[in-house]
């Protein structure tokens, strides 16, 4: 009975055939006959969520054993295909050893989205758009208006400033790079890479390079070549 | 008085008579009872009630006289289209029929056709991803049955329906039978898939195993193929050598080295002739 319900389209017919004999054969069927009506769409019912339990850590969903309650389209594309999850059987239950009620293991991150933003920030190649012609010192309401432009909304009591003083203009610090810390909710921190761009109008404007923040560039500060490193650069 | 004794006598004689089955015609005669198992399987058990709801109980009493009167579940035929083969689609179909939309109008004639989608299914047997034609009912099937593999190998082939599934349940009886030899570089992943799906040998044999998921034609071409592996005919040239051999061996003439350069000789007669020289020239 269970399995009949599960269908895209019940129907039934309008005028049922006449009964026939017992253990004989079917009368034909007319014309009439042929009349169906839709009982029911099953396609268009929503379907109950389905459980399934991580085999592996997942990022910002679980670690490996947690069980996951989602809807069953969600489920079958995103964990079961790619084999992050296995159905939620009961010998799976007892091989990654389920607690069904187990308190969630509380967040270590401030918010669920901060794993997202800081592997947004950490992906970003942030410019710094400084004058060509007029002396300046790099200060936090500088990188602020960067983040801006880049489309994040930095406080300036956020942004920890690289080590030694940058100033310019300086055409050698076109091709070096260095790295500014962002605190995140006052908890997580990140790092960001960044590069300053000499900016002047008419015949003084440096010429467009292509990809230019795909290149490999020298770290600034002797100290921060390590970290930077180890930043992903985008490709 | 004969013409009546005729009449009875083709009376009886029709009673006895039985009309051939599929399995007693011509070559079909000689297919295997794993065949039969299978075809039973297949085409003569009844699929699973999809696209209606089959009434429970042997009885019903009517509602207005109070009559009762039996519960007789005559099914809506399907229609099978040649693209069922090439998906999976869990038993759906199309129905061909009508809709009565309008208690003044005329019967409209409408098709219901099942909602096809392309996904991907994962076998775990197999140890790989297929991109297949399905409908939401085979993923549903497929969830409640804890996976593809499973839902395969238990769903009888009368509700499998599609070649395709029929031909990878086949690929994955016999991917089993042989011990998961695609896990060969994981001993340990081998043996926990094997101890999984272990369970669904026990219904076949490795004889039924070979003839399953085999259409009609394809089961005769089999036989036949059998057949004349079986007795293929010996040329008579070898058997006449070997007899002359024999006699010879009875007789007591050995073959020495020397004669046997003699026969080699003797049958390359045809490299002596030269077909290009002059005509005086040719032998």
């Amino acid at each position: 009975m269970y399995f009949f319900l599960q269908t895209t389209f019940v129907l039934k017919r309008r005028w049922p055939p006449p009964l026939h004999k017992k253990g004989g054969k079917t009368t034909k069927l007319r014309g009439r006959h042929f009349v169906y009506d839709l009982v029911e769409d099953k396609n268009v019912v929503r379907q109950p969520d389905m459980k399934v339990i991580l085999n592996q850590y997942v990022e910002g969903v679980g670690n490996a054993g947690d069980v996951l309650t989602m809807r069953p389209n969600q489920v079958y594309r995103d964990y079961l295909m790619p084999g992050l999850a296995v159905y939620a059987t009961p010998e799976n239950m007892e091989k990654y050893q389920v607690e069904e009620n187990k308190p969630k293991s509380e967040d270590t991150f401030s918010s669920p989205y901060v794993q997202r933003t800081m592997n947004c920030l950490s992906r970003l190649v942030l410019q710094i758009t400084m004058s060509k012609k007029e002396p300046w010192t790099l200060e936090p309401w500088h990188v602020k208006t960067s983040f801006r432009k880049a489309g994040f909304v930095v406080p300036e009591h956020a942004i920890k400033m690289p080590p030694g003083k940058v100033s310019g203009p300086d055409l050698s610090l076109q091709d070096k790079e260095f790295f500014v810390t962002v605190t995140i909710n006052k908890t997580e921190t990140v790092n960001v890479r960044c590069r300053i761009h000499h900016w002047a109008t008419g015949l003084e404007r440096l010429p467009w390079v292509e990809h230019h923040w795909k290149k490999v560039t020298e770290p600034l500060f002797p100290e921060q070549a390590e970290v930077l490193q180890n930043l992903p650069l985008p490709e | 008085m004969a013409s009546s004794r005729l009449q009875s006598t083709a009376r009886q004689l029709s009673k006895t008579f039985k009309k051939k089955g599929r399995f007693e015609i011509g070559i079909a005669n000689e297919l295997p009872p794993a065949y039969k198992k299978f075809w039973r399987e297949w085409k003569v058990l009844k699929p699973a009630a999809v696209h209606f709801v089959p009434q429970e109980g042997k009885w019903r009493r009517d509602e207005l006289t109070g009559e009762t009167l039996p519960i007789q579940n005559v099914h809506i035929p399907l229609k099978h289209p040649a693209e069922i083969n090439d998906g999976i689609w869990g038993g759906e179909a199309v129905v061909k029929g009508f809709q009565k939309r309008d208690p003044y109008k005329r019967r409209v004639p409408h098709f219901w056709v099942p909602v096809l989608k392309r996904t991907v299914v994962k076998s775990e047997v197999l140890n790989t991803h297929l991109s297949v034609t399905v409908t939401d009912r085979t993923i549903r099937l497929i969830n409640d049955h804890y996976g593809f593999d499973h839902y395969l190998l238990k769903t009888p082939a009368c509700d499998l329906v599609s070649m395709l599934a029929l031909k990878l349940k086949k690929h994955i009886l016999t991917e089993l039978v042989n011990g998961c030899p695609r896990y060969a570089h994981d001993p340990k992943k081998q043996a926990e898939i094997y101890e999984e799906y272990k369970t669904y040998l026990s219904s076949y044999t490795p004889e039924e195993i070979e003839w399953y998921g085999l259409t009609w034609y394809e089961a005769l071409c089999k036989v036949a193929k059998q057949k004349e592996a079986a007795n293929r005919p010996m040329p008579l040239k070898s058997v006449y050598r070997k007899n002359l051999v024999e006699k010879l061996k009875a007789a007591g003439i050995d073959g020495s080295p020397a004669s046997a350069e003699d026969i080699s000789n003797t049958t390359s007669w045809l490299s002596k002739m030269n077909l290009f020289g002059k005509k005086d020239e040719q032998a």
